[in-house]
């Protein structure tokens, strides 16, 4: 299969990690050198280097509340898609030929529609006259709407909407690799479905619910668009705090120091839960 | 029992999947002057207050541009990284394929920071070019890994008959490999200008009042308006990711296209 020498793939590789080097790794190294720095960002006063950013955001609790709430709605929401996941991995797992397409653009069509765009939607349907309150109040379940809109559970429900056909995606990749013979062996020895999923099927899947678990806890993280529109006002998440404390705040030492830590926690989830899914994966050799 | 209970699961997770793209768009027909649902009566008003916004239109105008540019400049990358990479025994395939799809781990938010503060550092201005330079970035991974994806499915032997019939790297690349890549790499080039498209958490940092982008004035818009002219220029936005979506299916597969 090789054709290309090793000295033309060199090259061929170069444009590339060129532009990785220069719009990756040089913006990161002024990231990391912004988040020793302290002073007035605005006129450009600053003192450092010094890791009294990181020491203060560490012992303040306003971040630290911040920081926390930000990996418990993304721990949530990644449990959530992992249950929600599954019965539409099993659905495009194992419908007749004809329904796959109109599936697959179903399931997977909040990957291409602009965040925004659904983001709105969930407005209209979690507002004070919203579709739920609504509903709630015709069936006489409440007297007067209750708050949904703008709240942590907003950003929570938003977010498992944007993050779940990743896991469906991951979790199809890995039943996909299932031999069914074995699934079959398992049903002749007399187990039932229940069982059938529970002990053979699930364990077989772990490589996918990692990857999947991985690439949703990251993105809900980092996620942007939809705590800035869904959730409470002012910092209500990492990634809007960080924003303010850039252009509201002017603290880039600070904003640079927390995007720092965003990084590391992120790149540690994806390193970490990859190696606990090989940890975990029944047998990581070819069926 | 079993079978209608997964069918009652099935039925609301589609509810839920579905619920905020027909509510956006079913409320952007409405005449009432906030965003309801359901919406009284029907116009079309908003679309012509929307399409008639000059702040919609130059944004729109903007990420369009942006999309089809960092796309146009990512993919020649990515064709010739995924050919190094899976055409070659170079050592380090594998590491320089993780550097490569580097920007998928690192947050959005902090690639389009960090950019900022290096340009502002270096002193090289806001300008498009460096919100251009950061949508190549984070759309040189998707594609380079559809592209890999399609590479490792064609059959090699085509190219070494090619190569043994006495055609150089170049003519084997123009005349075998890139008709067999085709499907693949326009299904990745489509997903990359949707991906430029709809990107928010980068051109925040990078975009400005000249070179403002369509996400991002309909999010500063929403900020003081919900009139449903947001809703109609949501719901043309969801008309276009239809249209992706189903063209994807049908030539290239969805599923391969947006997977892993």
């Amino acid at each position: 299969m090789p054709f290309l020498s090793n000295r033309l793939a060199a090259v061929l590789l170069v444009p590339a990690m060129a532009l990785l080097g220069v719009c990756l790794a040089i913006p990161l190294y002024y990231l990391l050198n912004f988040s020793t720095l302290t002073g007035d960002f605005a006129v450009q006063d600053l003192q450092g280097p010094t890791l009294s950013n990181f020491s203060d955001l560490l012992t303040d609790s306003f971040f630290l509340g911040v920081a926390g709430k930000t990996f418990l709605i993304s721990l949530g929401v990644t449990a959530a898609a992992l249950v929600f996941g599954f019965p539409l991995a099993a659905l495009m797992w194992r419908a007749p030929a004809v329904w796959r397409s109109p599936i697959a653009i179903v399931v997977l069509s909040p990957l291409l529609v602009s965040m925004v765009a659904s983001s709105y939607g969930w407005i209209v349907i979690l507002g004070q006259n919203g579709v739920i309150n609504n509903a709630l109040i015709a069936l006489g379940i409440i007297q007067s709407p209750i708050k949904l809109l703008y709240t942590d559970l907003a950003i929570g429900i938003g977010l498992v909407h944007v993050v779940l056909p990743f896991m469906v995606l991951s979790l199809v990749a890995a039943l996909d690799r299932i031999d069914m013979a074995v699934s079959e062996a398992a049903a002749s020895l007399g187990a039932n479905r229940a069982r059938i999923w529970w002990h053979v099927l699930l364990p077989l899947c772990v490589p996918g619910i990692g990857a999947g678990v991985t690439l949703c806890f990251s993105l809900s993280i980092s996620a942007y668009v939809t705590p800035a529109v869904l959730g409470p006002s002012g910092p209500n998440f990492i990634t809007t705090l960080i924003y303010q404390n850039f252009v509201s705040l002017y603290e880039w030492g600070a904003g640079a120091a927390m995007a720092f830590l965003l990084l590391v926690v992120a790149a540690s989830a994806v390193f970490g839960l990859g190696a606990l899914t090989n940890l975990l994966a029944p047998s990581r050799r070819r069926a | 029992m079993g079978r209608i209970l997964f069918g009652v699961v099935v039925a609301l997770l589609f509810t839920f999947i579905l619920a905020p793209t027909v509510v956006i768009a079913l409320s952007s027909f409405g005449t009432s002057e906030i965003l309801e649902f359901p919406p009284q009566n029907f116009t079309l008003r908003w679309y012509f207050f929307a399409l008639a916004k000059p702040e919609f239109l130059s944004a729109a105008w903007n990420s369009l541009w942006l999309a089809v540019v960092s796309t146009a400049i990512a993919t020649p990358l990515a064709i010739v990284a995924a050919l190094a990479i899976t055409r070659s025994t170079i050592r380090g395939r594998e590491v320089f394929q993780t550097i490569l799809l580097a920007p998928l781990v690192v947050p959005s938010v902090v690639i389009g920071l960090a950019i900022l503060l290096a340009t502002s550092r270096i002193g090289f201005g806001g300008g498009s070019t460096r919100l251009i330079v950061a949508h190549v970035l984070i759309v040189l991974p998707y594609l380079l890994r559809t592209v890999s994806a399609s590479l490792m499915r064609l059959d090699p032997l085509a190219e070494e008959a090619a190569r043994t019939l006495g055609a150089n790297n170049i003519k084997t690349f123009l005349l075998v490999t890139l008709p067999g890549l085709a499907p693949g790499l326009i299904a990745g080039m489509v997903f990359a200008f949707v991906i430029s498209f709809d990107n928010v958490s980068i051109s925040l940092f990078l975009a400005n009042a000249r070179m403002n982008t369509l996400p991002l004035s309909l999010m500063s818009y929403v900020e003081y308006n919900l009139d449903p002219s947001v809703a109609a220029v949501s719901t043309l936005l969801i008309v276009m990711a239809l249209v992706v979506a189903i063209a994807l299916e049908r030539f290239a597969g969805l599923r391969k296209t947006l997977g892993a």
